[in-house]
């Protein structure tokens, strides 16, 4: 693979721009998906940790590990790192669509709640990457 | 209108660290994605000061800017998993199982940092 390390000032400007478009539109996804759970405050009288474990985004984090796998196996794999259709969908949307700080964020909120509980969360989240990035490879098998 | 804000900062999240993974592989060309390891380190210790000064701040939106979007555009979840999936793949064991070993506790670590400066 011969990776186009340089780019002219106007194919930068286009590569950007395809980072913010698939950043938009996967940041949009995520945010309405999220919404969809109604998560008690971690200071109600309501809250406990297991009521508090965020699994639209950990679903979504699985989900968006296992199909940016699969396309970065499959029609992606030639794709250099600056190709316009790489960075719109494994950069940009993916990247927006998938989130670290906001797994960070709801672990958080676990902490004052349960320490134990907060580690198991971010275990299962870093179990759940591992998954999702095998079966990217291997399912399905060509 | 603040959800308009919030995709517009999140695509300003994904070119800032497009722009970093640029910068670090015109200078050190490699497959190693060492930038999106730093990029998610720097968005989670933004998170970690943001979401301390933040907390029970009546001005949600800046909230939902700066955490899910920005920050959000920021980090990378599935870059951080299926990058290490495909070098191990290619027999990059030692690379795969540094990067699923230490992305975690550099974010947690520089989480727990951003709090701590916000304290």
């Amino acid at each position: 693979m011969s990776a186009n390390i340089t780019l002219k000032p106007r194919q930068f400007v286009m590569v950007l721009s395809s980072a913010a478009a698939g950043g938009i539109v996967g940041t949009f996804l995520r945010d309405e998906l999220v919404k969809l759970d109604h998560i008690p405050s971690a200071t109600s009288a309501l809250a406990t940790w297991p009521n508090q474990i965020p699994w639209p985004l950990l679903i979504i984090n699985f989900v968006g590990v296992y199909l940016a796998t699969r396309l970065l196996r499959g029609p992606l794999r030639q794709h250099d790192p600056n190709n316009l259709t790489r960075v719109l969908v494994i950069t940009g949307f993916f990247g927006g669509l998938t989130s670290y700080s906001g797994l960070f964020v709801d672990l958080a909120s676990i902490w004052h709640l349960s320490v134990w509980g907060s580690i198991l969360v971010a275990l299962g989240a870093i179990v759940s990457g591992v998954v999702g990035g095998w079966l990217g490879l291997v399912v399905p098998r060509r | 209108m603040t959800l308009l804000l919030v995709c517009l900062f999140g695509g300003v999240g994904c070119v800032v660290r497009y722009a970093v993974e640029y910068a670090v592989r015109r200078h050190h060309p490699t497959r190693r994605p060492w930038a999106t390891v730093a990029a998610n380190a720097a968005g989670c210790g933004v998170a970690g000061y943001a979401a301390y000064r933040l907390v029970g701040t009546a001005d949600v939106r800046l909230h939902d800017v700066v955490l899910t979007g920005f920050c959000g555009g920021l980090t990378t979840f599935s870059s951080a998993f299926a990058i290490p999936a495909i070098l191990q793949r290619e027999h990059h064991w030692g690379y795969s199982l540094t990067l699923i070993v230490t992305t975690p506790l550099l974010c947690g670590g520089l989480f727990a940092l951003g709090m701590s400066l916000a304290h």
